[in-house]
């Protein structure tokens, strides 16, 4: 039987654009941070009898979900430390100062994952945490993580909680205790990313 | 929160430390040398400073992270370590000078490293205005310190060092009442360690002959450490540019005795006249700061949480 050279050839073409095809399809998905309906708050004890609740009001970020291999998933969030908000003019001002977040010197706080892994429910993330200029690592639980499809846009959410110690970020550790504010932090995150 | 006891600590043993030192070190050699009394200022005040910094729990950390951290562990020592060598005979005056303004157009941007100002992050800092700010900042510390220098040669006397002092004490207070109290505290030991080292120069040199060119020290490590306070408490906390050019120049009043009109006047009288002329800005400056103080900070503070019309709504 003789072979048509031209079919050969259109088979090979036609082979090679179902694979690049196939691995578009199974490349991860890119989302920004979506700063209208996501929020980072935090809350903080006040001398040892009451929580001071805040939030930061501008963050960016970028998550690349690979749904096939989570592990390839990755998640960095950035926080502007000059957008504190605690509902008060003149004590975000004061957290603002070198004795707390030292905003001219450390702008942003910052998380970068450097390992993913799939769990029930979502995923759990372990990555670098950097604040006030001392990088830590942590590990965080995500949960969600359902892509939804709104008018066009695709929405994927995710929550979070982290406690952490003030004193291990280099905090002044004068402006840290009982009579002030407690070392304790938590973090809770909201978000949602967006990808048209 | 701001603790007095600690402070008073830290400025107790800062001051008993630089004198003890300076005394010690100078009575160790029988012979007044100019070059020796020098180095015994410089140590005096580099030992206070250590001690009053470790009892604030502001020990050097290598590498420093904040402009505070850099105040301390590079721009001071370096400071000291000028003093130093420029109270050596062998060294010519041009060279001491020549190392001084090598600090000095350095500290500005030593004391911002790594911060919005230099990283581009802040777009209200281009690099041109960040340039222009630190070239203006360098000119000033180079400004203050020559004329003080300049002055403590002219009419020696310890109302200059006391003038430096109450200066930087309301620069801390300052700082503080802008809501850095970290950095405020900062000021403490050295007002101590120089308070306690121009103390004891005095009680040798009235009791030796001696030069006085020892205290030349004392200018050079005050001005650096007025400046560096008063630059971070203006670029990292809230100082204002207005109230911190104010406590900067304010010791320069002491020029004012040097008119015809004074300058063969009781040394008493000139001495007192040169702290009331520097307390006046000073004083001004800390009653606008404890205004904004109670304005901004004091509700924060404030033990009856409620708005001031609701109190005045229950008293009456």
């Amino acid at each position: 039987m003789r072979r048509n050279p031209l079919a050969l050839v259109l088979t090979l073409v036609i082979a090679t654009l179902v694979c690049v095809g196939s691995n578009s399809v199974f490349a991860a998905d890119e989302y920004d941070y979506d700063l209208v309906h996501s929020s980072v708050g935090f809350k903080a004890r006040h001398l040892g009898i009451s929580w001071i609740h805040g939030r930061f009001n501008d963050v960016s970020g970028k998550f690349s979900i690979d749904r096939e291999q989570p592990s390839k998933s990755t998640f960095k969030l950035t926080i502007k430390a000059d957008s504190v908000d605690t509902a008060n003019k003149a004590r975000d001002e004061h957290l603002r100062q070198p004795d707390y977040f030292d905003t001219k010197q450390f702008p942003t706080i910052e998380f970068k994952s450097t390992s993913t892994k799939a769990i029930k429910g979502g995923y759990e993330v372990t990555g670098d945490f950097t604040m006030h200029g001392t990088t830590k690592k942590v590990t965080i639980v995500l949960t969600g993580g359902k892509e939804h499809d709104f008018k066009g846009t695709k929405r994927v959410a995710f929550s979070t909680e982290l406690a952490l110690k003030r004193s291990d970020y280099g905090f002044d550790k004068r402006a840290i205790g009982p009579s002030a504010i407690g070392d304790k932090a938590l973090i809770f995150i909201d978000c949602e990313g967006v990808r048209k | 929160m701001p603790d007095p006891w600690l402070y008073l600590k830290a400025m107790v043993s800062a001051a008993s430390v630089s004198a003890l030192c300076v005394l010690a070190l100078v009575t160790a050699r029988r012979k007044a040398v100019s070059s020796w009394q020098n180095s015994a200022c410089v140590g005096g005040i580099g030992l206070g400073l250590a001690v009053g910094y470790c009892m604030l729990s502001l020990q050097p950390c290598w590498p420093p992270t904040n402009a505070l951290d850099r105040l301390l562990t590079i721009v001071l020592p370096v400071a000291l370590g000028i003093e130093l060598i420029a109270g050596f005979p062998c060294v010519p005056a041009w060279c001491a000078w020549f190392l001084r303004i090598g600090l000095a157009a350095t500290m500005p941007r030593i004391l911002l490293h790594g911060s919005v100002y230099l990283t581009g992050a802040d777009n209200d800092w281009p690099s041109w205005r960040a340039n222009t700010a630190m070239a203006v900042c360098a000119t000033l510390l180079m400004s203050v310190w020559a004329l003080l220098a300049r002055l403590i040669r002219r009419s020696p006397g310890v109302s200059v060092s006391f003038s430096l002092c109450l200066t930087i004490q309301c620069a801390g207070l300052t700082v503080m009442m802008a809501g850095y109290i970290k950095g405020g505290a900062a000021a403490l030991p050295i007002v101590a360690a120089l308070m306690a080292t121009t103390f004891a120069t005095t009680m040798i040199t009235k009791c030796r002959v001696v030069t006085n060119d020892c205290v030349q020290a004392i200018p050079g490590i005050g001005a650096v450490g007025l400046f560096g306070l008063l630059f971070i408490g203006h670029f990292f906390g809230r100082l204002s540019t207005g109230t911190a050019l104010t406590i900067l120049l304010a010791p320069l009043a002491c020029w004012v005795t040097e008119v015809p009109l004074f300058r063969h006047r009781n040394p008493w009288l000139l001495g007192l006249l040169r702290l009331v002329l520097v307390a006046i800005p000073l004083a001004v400056v800390l009653g606008l700061a404890k205004r904004d103080f109670d304005r901004d900070m004091g509700p924060l503070l404030r033990t009856d949480t409620r708005p001031p019309v609701m109190i005045a709504i229950v008293a009456e």
